[in-house]
């Protein structure tokens, strides 16, 4: 092996074989807990057993040795989607909606690994910013014509009736933030940023069409985030949000189902059997949960509507207890951090703003989705990255989360380079 | 790019921030609420749990309800006695929200105990049997009291121990009976769910005059010697108060009198004499417009009015009219403040939780809640209460062979002259062996010397009789 090759090697070798360890031993303590309960009579859970520590150490073995890759948000985010199986295995009622996530989680692999391959290999952004702004737009609307309702929204399309609906509003969010990075990168003027944001005004107007409010909600703040990293308009950013705080005002005002929302939210012990049964029944799960659980498989998280989606981070309080749900959201954490790490150590302000406006739309969704569940916001349907119930979001996520490990693994090969000239230079005498 | 390096760093902070926000969000009220959601008959884990509810049991020891072989919940075995005791109890279904029930179902399915403890029973395989609460309230003597209450009307009485702060009684009319209470609300009137004792909120009209009377002598003692003119009515700017609409006159009339015959126009001319602020400030320090938070049930807040400023307003709230608002319990606190030296109790409800092995968790335990006025003013209202019972409107209220001290109200919750008043009457026994407070309210009762007064003796001797 060549010796600038080794070096490379060595430099990208955080150590992180304790985290993966942990994460292996609390994956086969989880799964074996589940396949040993007394009731349990399939074989499922101990594939689980087998499948899921397996897949974790082999994808995180090899994309680190393909590519220098940030092995830390590698393996947290394996933990999360594994995390989301094992509460799916212990809560749902049959093996159906567990088994559905685990097919799923292994396309979502080969999305990460898709998502690393797409971004090393894409070079010439500019010039495909508006073809795939047209398809976000495209993709965004589709609803309405192939899609159809699911809880009060209209944001699912039929591939194939009753066996294929897929969430196009999820899988535009790596879209959406790789074409507004194209568009604000390089520190354009006002005006050469007005068509990137008209494209995001634009996907908030369908997706509010389709009733799709978390999804509103997101899009409309990662543009603001990402619209102020790039221009450092702090003024401009304040009156976006202010717009946008007039626009919820004035969707309170009209709309008699937000109106609805805020006010189960505020009291929701005022109509506990009607608007408030949701937030109250997870409260109660949250509070029955307790410090440190009831213990795997021995809650009672389904009657919490949507436990197994909207409301996972019930289960998991409820299952886990309070202890381990913080620490989850210190998962989360961690994740952020070090794509905020990768955000700045990105060489160019395109690559740079993909991975802050990926990091951003992550964060936040996770946000949204624990303070809806623990009454500090009002509830908006999005789900918990790489955790809740669902194809789309998780597939997509993991792309997302591809991407971001793409831009991580180019910094590593930069910075190798750059170490080897100064040495190369050492070298000669300079 | 180093200027998108520091944005992205603030960004950065700022969504930590918001993370650590929510994690403490989390954690506090998780760690201060969580029992109490876990409690709440909404939680259906409570009936699916394999714990057994603990027992209820009244100060003797009495079981007011306890957990059959069949596993079924089962109250007492008088449905009189049973249904006096509904509210206070509670019943499975949840319905008497502040019932003990509902509102420690926590502690009697013991849903918060230990991690060790819940791994040894489920090792041995035991069946989890709750902590059993004892209360302070005398099932007999509530039983007793419902009873006694006249027939055909609603309202409520509340007996305490002024010196503990004890509950001996909470009886609110109309009551159900807790093998009946249904969500659907079925064959059950809405309001008999209520505990009146606690959150009905009534106007206290002339008893709120021991609170005119304790802020007077905070402010000024020479008040004892004033003079006041009654002519059966007082016209001022902006309106009129009368004494029983104006066919009475006092004439020239002192403080004691005016307290003992309940004169309505001395005690609007002393609150027109004080000021709203200062009377204001007194009943704050008795507890009006405050977020009452005693440990052991839900209590609704009384209150002052915060807002009036004309003449009319401070007149009426003087006599207890108007926006004055006051809780059965909290008119029971009052007097007994009154009967314990100036020093109100805090009112507690639990006397003992035991869990199953017989372990005490907890002590019902006396404390004081605030010293509302000094030991010489809460002398002197003592000495007029008394001369209300010896000489004045509450002389129904007299126990032969014991110092009773009271005072009676007729509060007008209409302007419509034909609805008939809610008769109030509160005071105490002043007795080192018995040292009960009472209130009793009866709605709808006419004036408070009468029905009132007479039920506040009975249940008094009662409580001499039966409680311990």
């Amino acid at each position: 092996m060549r010796k600038a090759e080794r070096m490379r090697r060595a430099l990208m070798r955080t150590n992180t074989r304790l985290l993966l360890t942990s994460v292996v031993i609390f994956q086969v303590l989880a799964l074996g807990l589940l396949a040993l309960r007394p009731d349990n009579e399939s074989p499922f859970p101990l594939i689980l057993l087998i499948a899921v520590p397996l897949t974790t150490l082999l994808v995180a073995n090899l994309m680190g040795s393909i590519w220098p890759v940030d092995r830390a948000i590698l393996i947290l985010v394996l933990f999360l989607c594994s995390v989301g199986i094992i509460t799916l295995s212990a809560v749902c009622p049959s093996e159906d909606t567990p088994r559905s996530q685990a097919i799923f989680a292994a396309a979502g692999v080969f999305a990460l690994f898709a998502g690393v391959l797409f971004m090393r290999g894409w070079t010439s952004w500019r010039r495909f910013a508006v073809p795939l702004a047209a398809l976000c737009l495209l993709a965004l609307a589709s609803p309405w014509a192939i899609g159809e309702w699911h809880d009060g929204a209209r944001n699912w399309i039929v591939l194939i009736r009753n066996k294929m609906t897929v969430q196009p509003s999820e899988f535009m969010k790596p879209v959406l933030i790789l074409v507004l990075a194209a568009g604000f990168c390089n520190r354009p003027r006002f005006e050469r940023c007005l068509p990137p944001i008209a494209f995001a005004a634009l996907c908030c107007g369908i997706l509010l069409s389709e009733r799709d409010l978390g999804a509103v909600l997101l899009y409309f703040l990662t543009t603001v985030l990402m619209y102020y990293a790039a221009s450092s308009n702090a003024l401009l950013c304040g009156a976006g949000l202010a717009m946008g705080a007039g626009a919820a005002v004035i969707a309170y005002e009209a709309l008699p189902y937000v109106q609805n929302r805020v006010a189960c939210w505020q009291n929701p012990w005022a109509d506990p059997q009607n608007g408030g049964y949701q937030i109250v029944r997870a409260l109660a799960a949250i509070g029955s949960g307790g410090m440190f659980g009831a213990g795997l498989g021995l809650g009672m998280p389904r009657n919490v509507p949507l436990y197994h989606s909207d409301f996972i981070f019930t289960s998991v309080a409820e299952e886990f207890g309070l202890i381990f749900s913080l620490g989850l959201m210190a998962v989360y954490v961690l994740i952020i951090l070090r794509g905020l790490i990768v955000a700045m150590n990105a060489r160019t302000s395109f690559h740079s703003l993909t991975a802050f406006g990926l990091v951003a739309i992550f964060g936040l969704q996770a946000l949204l989705i624990i303070g809806g569940n623990t009454k500090m916001l009002p509830l908006t349907g999005v789900t918990l990255p790489l955790v809740s119930y669902g194809g789309s979001s998780l597939v997509s996520t993991f792309f997302s989360m591809g991407l971001l490990l793409g831009i991580s693994s180019l910094n590593a090969e930069d910075e190798a380079t750059d170490i080897e000239r100064v040495a190369l230079k050492e070298e000669v005498g300079l | 790019m180093k200027e998108l390096r520091r944005n992205m760093r603030r960004v950065g902070y700022l969504v930590l921030a918001l993370f650590i926000g929510a994690g403490v969000w989390f954690g506090y009220t998780v760690y201060t609420q969580g029992d109490a959601w876990a409690s709440t008959a909404y939680n259906p884990r409570l009936a699916h749990t394999n714990s057994q509810r603990g027992d209820i049991l009244d100060r003797d020891g009495v079981v007011l309800a306890t957990t059959n072989a069949q596993g079924e919940r089962a109250y007492l075995a008088d449905e009189a006695a049973r249904r006096a005791l509904s509210q206070t109890v509670g019943d499975t279904a949840g319905m008497s929200g502040s019932g003990v029930e509902n509102f420690f179902s926590a502690t009697l399915l013991d849903l918060s105990t230990s991690l060790t403890d819940r791994l040894v029973e489920l090792f041995n395989n035991a069946r989890h049997v709750g902590s059993s609460l004892q209360l302070t309230v005398d099932a007999q003597l509530q039983a007793g009291i419902a009873r006694l209450f006249p027939e055909g009307y609603s309202g409520a009485v509340c007996v305490t121990n002024y010196k503990t702060g004890e509950i001996l009684a909470m009886v609110s009319l109309p009551n159900y009976d807790p093998y009946a209470a249904n969500a659907a609300g079925e064959g059950v009137a809405d309001t008999a769910y209520l505990n009146r004792c606690l959150q009905g909120l009534y106007t206290p009209g002339s008893v709120f005059k021991i609170v005119t009377l304790a802020c007077a002598l905070d402010y000024d003692p020479a008040v004892v010697q004033q003079r006041f003119t009654c002519s059966g009515v007082w016209e001022y700017e902006g309106g009129s108060i009368n004494c029983m609409s104006g066919r009475t006159s006092h004439g020239e009339i002192g403080l004691q009198t005016a307290f003992a015959q309940s004169c309505n126009v001395t005690f609007g001319k002393l609150a027109y004499q004080l000021g709203l602020d200062r009377l204001r400030a007194t009943a704050e320090k008795f507890g009006f417009n405050e977020n009452f938070k005693f440990g052991d049930f839900m209590i609704y807040n009384s209150s002052f009015p915060t807002g009036v400023r004309n003449m009319n307003g401070l007149v009426w709230a003087g006599i207890g009219q108007g926006e004055v608002l006051v809780t059965p319990l909290h008119m029971a606190m009052i007097s007994g403040a009154v009967a314990n030296g100036g020093a109100m109790m805090q009112p507690y409800l639990v006397k003992k939780v035991e869990t199953s092995l017989g372990q005490v968790t907890r002590r019902g335990e006396s404390r004081v809640y605030r010293q509302v006025m000094s030991a010489d003013a809460a002398q002197t209202v003592a000495k007029y209460m008394y001369g209300a019972v010896k000489s004045g409107t509450a002389k129904r209220a007299a126990i032969s062979g014991y110092t009773v001290c009271g005072k009676t109200g007729s509060a007008e919750t209409s302007n419509d002259k034909n609805v008939a008043t809610n008769a109030w009457y509160t005071g105490f026994v002043y007795d080192d062996a018995h040292p009960f407070a009472v209130s009793v309210v009866v709605e709808q009762g006419g004036a408070g010397s009468q029905l009132a007064s007479e039920l506040a003796s009975k249940a008094l001797k009662l409580a001499i009789e039966c409680v311990n």
